[in-house]
């Protein structure tokens, strides 16, 4: 498959992926007072910036060689996976207006559990119920925390992420494990089928899993219900206590599969894993409500998102800036994302009253 | 009192929102050692009033005195407000519990500092103690102000107002609604100390909703209604029911019987029975609703008539009392057991209680009904479709689609969405609270009528409004809620 041919199949595989937002049959019939232009723009401003930013770097002279190979986009993508799994973790509880910074720290935590579990001979199926078990745990704590003792979520999370991170050193000693991880369990990180990595087609089927929860269930719909008006939600017979502390127990789950993919893709895990991945996650489950469901957090706007940044940086990184320009650009990220979730919320609610 | 000696003189003060006229031609005078009371009901501009003497607000038109000082309340602002010698106290939000009850005072005025910008406690303890003494309050200044009882605690309040008034003038003190979340002895207590405040010379405005207590503690009474000022009364003229009659509009009595004059429409089986119902504020309800039947609730703010539709849709926990639906006993222990008996509550605070303003229209029907869609795991989007532009057309929504955002719709169209929200799920008894509040007259008499079509479908309706005639127009029987109990027409055991 040549690289052109790659590239043609994935920009035609992401509108794909998200048919029943996209393709919205159900808005139709109906004529709409807001300009349909207005609407389209607002929807897909990222992705033609996505798609800009591709092609940009695929032109432009320092990186034309390099960025529009199978090789980076294998690399984008199976990094992009993990990251996503997590980010889709972070996704959930801030649906229901929460934020969930031990994400990536619970990421951190699988990843070396199952590492350090490796390690030491446990078969597969244990190291897998393992980190289950983690993701588990540290998500009922928090749901416990937020929703019986009613401390902040914001506040909770930080000190648990402070908490694992300990704990993360203790089981380490502060060392990368890397012995003894099972070759077939590397092999499934480092695999590809249909030219892309195993890990990015987990990805989409956990990103499918999401998005037919909080767009095709009852569950789903609770939870936007819960972010809007959490007092409504309970006036509606909402049973919100479990509505909230379930937000964080699926973060959790999600964050500790995510860690367990990137010890399959790295072959290892490093103990400060965990503390890059929370900024990126946030950064894209915020964003995520500047498309396709503008003024919503979703999955599908969250994909782009995430695409952007990362072809952002991979371009970056080939061009020859230095590393810490993706710290800029990530950090700038999460500021434009919650600016724009603001901004784009308070302008359908406007536009709504002409 | 004659005008010549007033402290406080405020005329022809008008302010419209819009179309809205929230203040028309408002007038009061006041003197030195009075208390006066403002009273009026929900949106009568009482708010209004007090917050363009505030000078938060600035009027349409309109003059403010103060001891000779006239300022334009077009041109209103805090500092001039300040300046003039008013000033506010509000309920108990403004105190910090947290602090000493000399830093409360202090933060008012200034801390004396000394080198360094230290912070001279022995003299700020001294000046707290003396503000303390002056204005009755038993307490040491080094206690915290949590550990003062609520009523010390809005003395503590009016103190700290008042302090920097030396030289320069009498003061005007306005107090917003002080008593609202004490209880009663604490109120008296208040009330007591606010009537010595005044022997020494001290003018109050003091805004009310509380009957018994406006009638202890005023001399004289200024009634607004619905933006509109309705005169000042002397105490003395005045009775509770003579109040009544001039914060509702008519006489509580007069409403009661005009609805049990009426010829009575059919009425079914006895769907609700409440027998000795205690929660909260509300004591000993005893009613009970037919099928078809719309019972209203009357009575001021305050009188526990939104508890009582809390109780009923478990959203306040009980404590004694039994409630019957049918003839079963339930146990609304919480809003989803209530909905489970297919009971449906739709509350007075439309932004903050029932809408999800930034979802759209679709979602804030589905909401309470979302288990109807949900087929083969997942939800039929088309059948959602279809119900909400049959609701939406049913119940007169203007709306330019299912999924336009709730938050862009006019009020009164948002109210019919909840209404709608709650009577698609056929339910056996409906609780209302204020449903045509802030509606325009024609969403209003929408509702209206889709309420009575409810009824005559079999549900029971019990509908709390502070609005005389919507009760009038609407209700069968009409039970009147003061201080938590229910009084007036209590005959509903008998209907069964």
């Amino acid at each position: 498959m040549t690289e052109i041919e790659v590239n043609r199949a994935e920009s035609q595989r992401l509108p794909a992926h998200l048919p029943s937002t996209a393709v919205d049959a159900t808005r139709r019939p109906i004529p709409r007072r807001e300009s349909r232009l207005g609407v389209l723009a607002e929807r897909y401003a990222l992705v033609v910036l996505l798609i800009a930013v591709v092609v940009f770097f695929s032109l432009y002279p320092p990186t034309s060689g390099t960025f529009l190979t199978l090789a980076n986009f294998r690399v984008v993508l199976g990094t992009q996976g993990v990251l996503a799994i997590v980010a889709l973790g972070a996704l959930i509880p801030l649906i229901a207006n929460q934020w969930d910074l031990s994400v990536g720290a619970v990421a951190g935590l699988s990843a070396v559990s199952v590492a350090s579990l490796f390690s030491q001979n446990v078969p597969l199926w244990g190291v897998l119920l393992a980190a289950m078990i983690a993701g588990l745990t540290v998500g009922f704590v928090n749901a416990l925390l937020v929703t019986k003792v009613g401390t902040s979520a914001v506040i909770t999370t930080l000190g648990i992420a402070g908490v694992i991170a300990g704990a993360v050193t203790q089981i380490t000693g502060g060392k990368s494990q890397v012995a003894n991880i099972p070759a077939e369990f590397r092999a499934f990180g480092s695999g590809s089928v249909f030219g892309l990595p195993y890990v990015f087609w987990v990805m989409l089927v956990v990103a499918a899993g999401v998005h037919y929860l909080l767009s095709h269930t009852p569950y789903g719909r609770y939870l936007y219900a819960f972010g809007s008006n959490p007092e409504a939600a309970r006036l509606v017979g909402l049973k919100t206590s479990l509505l909230l502390g379930s937000t964080f127990v699926i973060a959790s789950v999600l964050a500790a599969s995510g860690g367990l993919l990137l010890v399959a893709r790295s072959g290892g895990a490093d103990p400060r894993v965990g503390e890059s991945l929370t900024m990126a996650a946030l950064a894209a489950a915020f964003l995520s409500a500047a498309s396709i469901k503008p003024g919503r957090y979703n999955v599908g706007g969250m994909l782009v998102a995430m695409l952007l940044l990362a072809f952002l940086n991979s371009g970056l990184n080939l061009a020859g800036a230095p590393p810490f320009v993706s710290q800029y650009v990530n950090g700038a990220a999460l500021i434009v994302g919650v600016a724009l979730a603001v901004i784009i919320g308070r302008r359908r609610r406007q536009r709504g009253k002409l | 009192m004659s005008n010549g000696n007033a402290l406080l003189q405020a005329t022809g003060i008008s302010k419209s929102y819009g179309a809205t006229q929230a203040l028309n031609e408002m007038a009061l005078t006041l003197c030195p050692g009075e208390i006066h009371v403002l009273v009026g009901g929900n949106g009568s501009g009482k708010s209004t009033f007090i917050k363009i003497l505030a000078g938060v607000e600035q009027g349409d038109s309109g003059e403010i005195t103060v001891s000779g000082n006239t300022v334009d309340a077009r041109h209103a602002n805090p500092d001039t407000s300040w300046k003039m010698g008013l000033r506010f106290v509000h309920q108990r939000s403004s105190i910090f519990p947290d602090l000493a009850i000399a830093e409360n005072l202090a933060i008012g005025s200034v801390f004396r500092t000394g080198l360094g910008g230290r912070i001279q406690w022995k003299e700020q303890y001294q000046r707290a103690h003396a503000l303390l003494e002056k204005f009755h309050i038993d307490a040491d200044p080094r206690d915290l102000a949590s550990t003062l009882s609520p009523a010390k605690q809005t003395l503590l309040a009016i103190a700290r107002a008042l302090q920097d008034e030396d030289g320069s003038g009498p003061s005007v003190l306005v107090l917003d609604e002080p008593t609202a979340s004490l209880p009663r002895t604490e109120a008296v207590e208040l009330v007591t100390a606010l009537r010595g405040y005044a022997a020494r010379g001290q003018a109050i405005l003091y805004v009310s909703h509380r009957l018994d207590e406006i009638l202890t503690v005023a001399d004289r009474v200024s009634v607004l209604r619905d933006g509109d000022y309705s005169g000042t009364y002397a105490r003395d003229d005045l009775t509770h029911d003579s109040l009544v009659e001039l914060i509702a509009g008519r006489s509580w009595d007069s409403l009661v019987a005009a609805a049990s004059d009426r010829e009575p429409r059919e009425v079914g089986r006895t769907v609700l029975v409440v027998n000795g119902l205690s929660g909260a504020a509300v004591r000993d309800a005893t009613f009970s609703v037919g099928a078809g039947e719309i019972l209203g609730i009357a009575g001021l703010l305050g009188s526990g008539r939104s508890t009582l539709l809390r109780l009923l849709f478990g959203a306040v926990q009980r404590e004694t009392g039994t409630v019957e639906l049918e003839g079963e006993p339930i146990e609304l222990a919480s809003p989803v057991e209530a909905m489970r008996s297919r009971i449906a509550f739709v509350p007075e605070d439309r932004l903050r209680e029932a809408a999800f303003a930034d979802l759209t229209v679709q979602d804030n029907l589905s909401i309470a009904n979302v288990r109807r869609y949900w087929r083969h795991a997942w939800i039929d989007r088309s059948l959602e479709r279809e119900t909400s532009a049959s609701l939406l057309k049913e119940f007169k929504v203007k709306a330019s689609s299912p999924n336009a955002v709730l938050g862009g719709l006019s009020g009164g169209n948002q109210q019919k969405v909840m209404l709608a929200r709650w009577m698609q799920r056929n339910p056996r008894l409906l609780l209302l609270d204020e449903p045509t509040q802030g509606v325009d007259v024609g969403a209003r008499s929408d509702i209206h009528g889709l309420l009575r079509d409810m009824a005559a479908r079999g549900t029971a309706c019990v509908v709390v409004s502070s609005d005389p005639e919507e009760l009038e127009l609407l209700c069968d029987r009409i039970l009147v809620m003061r201080n938590g109990r229910l009084a007036g027409d209590n005959d509903g055991a008998q209907i069964a």
